[in-house]
């Protein structure tokens, strides 16, 4: 029996341990603990090459006249062709621009080290701190009350305290960058529905509880409707949200996507929107699997689900890089606001599939991309689901 | 037979379908909605069915199974690891990679149950513990490695996760081909063929898993080896007795039940979407164990309850589809969460023993001592 308890002794640590490493991989391998853990001045892709006038170095941010940016991302890397790049993009823009002085990034390799990231940016004299995706919010808004002479531009963080009577938990420096995520779904059901030979299109999606899935959904209902009042067709719209009791698990399932895109095909949807995370992109690989015209959300996952890519027509896309951009031309000259800000949505290009959109369709989708800019088109979706 | 439990499983699967028929009949013909709820159905019960086959194996052999989950997950992980190992490092063929996964999930399936059956046949260890030290090393060696080889510096695919093979192509059964003479130029005709063809549209795990269950069925009830399984988890003194060894048998039962597992596994990531997630399995590995009860460990009763749970995933999709023409007084299937919890009170449902005692062998969970 002594055996037995040891051999169970051991298999239970060895599986605690292996519980515990999954949280921590990292382990700040090279970083002494005073160094941030990966700073870089320019992205590992080609960047545009500056002219050297100054030789800056990080050192420098803390005198006033030198206006530096720093961009945190969401767990991933700088290059994920997604949302850390878009974001990275708008920063380099604005140093390009003359807005900023210097610009650093630092790759975030877990969750847990979202505060001491921004914490790195924030002791070196940074002026602007960006911080990318929807996980950082509370590390964001913790970071605006711990530095507050400097800004926050949160990309993707909607800044809920705006909304709430209690003024106590208001934030003075930090600005959420949000998009029109309804304007974005409206342009990919309008695309859709143009591109559709069933005249039947689809959408699988996260939970319908977080407002933006809601706002791509039934944008993209909108979209199509809108286009058929244009051409006088009928478009049949199939748009389901995952409702797990897990919230999380919701926008983590590609294998319900997957199964959930596969039977509107089976119904004669012959075009699936993906929006919500991974299950959306079951929705998209699968669709694209079966010779279905896939679209994509928030960037242009042309570039970011090589499985998809062929048959990818386009992606609901928030425009982050113009977005950040501006607001950290904004933050120099003082005019931004702290709360939420509402950037640009657009469509991605139709990369492979573009000789299969006619002209006609082509003009139509720039059409409606221009009323959606000018508001001669609004989309009618309400900011949230109408309570049942 | 157990025509009742059959019965009552028929039942719910056609009320099931009847709602959506009701509501959806109004946007759609009634043939395509059943034919596509149908085809959705087979699908998502692919993972389930295998699973109860894998604790059919184990349990008619006396091993209680609850690590199936984590064997799925393992699975599911190395066989998708397999899959991409050899295309971007070996630059295989991406047919031939998908294949190759398919088998890398086999095996990882294997090796857990035999890690299962060292413990509780060799060492004797409380079968149900066994199996939960297998589902809490799967979550940790999944992540862990999932993390380590993808996304960690330095890490041996560079930070990113790289384009997978791809995953296992639908296998197109002829039968529009072999109606389109018949039909003529009936388009209508033509139709409604191409709508059931689809049903039989499936991958090949998906059909794979159905072709197993009766041949599992015939080999526990029509074979020696069958009869000598079973004996080992009715009696196994008996067994032994008359010179069957029990542990041998019990140990090749375990592992067959984990090759069962570890192609469920590769369903979720070779067949469904090239894709790993931590926890992806999401306790289909113990809704099985519940298909295998309810099934009265019977490789087709469980087959019949993966089904329902099929069915009521299939529901959940098309209440959404048709979530505009429900009428009034269904208002309650608009609310996506009653409508979801559907496969959690059904569980419920078909646990409490409500159409009939379910026995499971004699000597199941009980180790043996000569």
């Amino acid at each position: 029996m002594k055996k037995l308890y040891f051999v169970m002794a051991l298999l239970i640590v060895a599986s605690m341990v292996l519980t515990a490493c999954g949280g921590t991989p990292t382990a700040a391998p090279t970083a002494a603990p005073t160094e941030p853990p990966v700073v870089a001045t320019e992205a590992p892709t080609a960047a545009p090459t500056e002219p050297p006038v100054v030789e800056l170095t990080q050192a420098d941010c803390v005198k006033p006249e030198v206006f530096c940016v720093g961009l945190v991302t969401d767990v991933g890397k700088v290059n994920d062709k997604s949302f850390n790049q878009s974001a990275w993009e708008g920063v380099q823009q604005s140093q390009t621009d003359g807005v900023a002085d210097l610009v650093q990034f630092i790759e975030t390799s877990d969750a847990k080290d979202y505060a001491k990231n921004i914490a790195t940016f924030g002791d070196a004299g940074f002026d602007v701190i960006v911080t990318v995706g929807f996980g950082l919010t509370e590390a964001t808004f913790a970071a605006g009350a711990a530095y507050p002479d400097l800004k926050f531009i949160g990309v993707d963080q909607f800044q809920a305290w705006q909304f709430t009577e209690d003024t106590a938990d208001d934030s003075a420096n930090v600005t959420g960058l949000n998009f029109p995520e309804d304007n974005a779904g409206f342009l990919v059901g309008a695309l859709a529905s143009m591109m559709s030979a069933s005249h039947k299109i689809g959408a699988v999606c996260g939970t319908d509880v977080v407002p933006p899935v809601w706002r791509f959904g039934e944008g993209y209902k909108a979209g199509a409707a809108y286009a058929d009042g244009m051409n006088g067709t009928t478009t049949e719209v199939f748009v389901v949200y995952h409702s797990d009791v897990g919230f999380d698990k919701t926008f983590t399932d590609p294998e319900w996507g997957a199964q959930t895109a596969k039977s509107m095909m089976d119904q004669g949807a012959d075009a699936i929107f993906g929006c919500g995370g991974l299950t959306g992109n079951g929705a998209i690989t699968a669709a694209a699997q079966a010779g279905a015209y896939a679209i994509g959300v928030d960037a242009d996952q042309y570039l970011t689900l090589p499985e998809a890519a062929p048959r990818m027509l386009s992606s609901a896309m928030k425009l982050i890089t113009p977005g950040v951009a501006e607001l950290a031309a904004m933050a120099k000259d003082g005019t931004i606001a702290a709360g939420n800000f509402t950037g640009l949505a657009g469509y991605a290009p139709f990369h492979d599939l573009d000789g299969e959109v006619s002209a006609e369709i082509k003009a139509a989708m720039e059409a409606i991309n221009a009323g959606l800019l000018d508001g001669s088109i609004t989309t009618g979706v309400a900011p949230t689901k109408p309570a049942e | 037979m157990d025509w009742k439990r059959f019965g009552f499983i028929a039942l719910i699967i056609t009320v099931l379908f009847g709602v959506v028929v009701v509501v959806g009949q109004a946007k759609q013909p009634p043939l395509l909605i059943i034919t596509s709820m149908l085809a959705t159905t087979i699908a998502v019960a692919t993972p389930l069915t295998l699973g109860a086959l894998s604790g059919v194996y184990c349990e008619r052999a006396g091993v209680v199974n609850i690590g199936i989950e984590g064997m799925m997950l393992t699975a599911a992980f190395f066989g998708w690891l397999g899959g991409i190992y050899m295309f971007q490092i070996y630059h295989m063929d991406a047919m031939v990679s998908i294949v190759l996964g398919v088998f890398f999930a086999i095996l990882t399936g294997a090796i857990m149950a035999l890690l299962h059956a060292v413990l509780s046949i060799t060492f004797k260890v409380d079968q149900i513990i066994g199996g939960t030290v297998i589902n809490i090393l799967a979550v940790g060696l999944t992540g862990f490695l999932n993390r380590q080889l993808f996304f960690g510096k330095g890490s041996v695919f560079g930070g990113s996760v790289p384009a997978s093979p791809g995953v296992l192509p639908t296998i197109h059964v002829p039968i529009t081909e072999l109606f389109t003479s018949i039909c003529g130029s009936s388009a209508a005709c033509l139709e409604n063929v191409q709508a059931v063809n689809r049903v039989f549209d499936q991958k090949p795990i998906a059909m794979g898993a159905i072709l197993l269950v009766f041949l599992s069925h015939y080999v526990l009830f029509n074979t020696r080896w069958g009869l000598r399984t079973r004996a080992v988890g009715e009696h196994p003194k008996a067994a032994d007795t008359v010179g069957i060894n029990v542990a041998k048998m019990r140990y090749a039962n375990v592992l067959i039940g984990g090759m069962f597992a570890g192609l469920a596994g590769a369903y979720f990531t070779i067949e469904s979407v090239p894709s790993f997630e931590p926890l992806l399995t999401n306790g289909r590995g113990f809704i099985s164990l519940a298909a295998m009860i309810f099934g009265n460990w019977t490789p087709i009763g469980a087959w019949a309850a993966a089904l329902v749970f099929g069915a009521s995933q299939a529901l959940l999709i098309n209440m959404q589809i048709y979530r505009d023409v429900i009428p009034p007084q269904w208002a309650f299937l608009q609310q996506s969460y009653i409508v979801g919890l559907t496969p959690y009170i059904l569980t419920m449902f078909i646990l409490t023993g409500i159409i009939g005692r379910t026995t499971p062998p004699a000597a199941d969970g009980v180790p043996y001592e000569k």
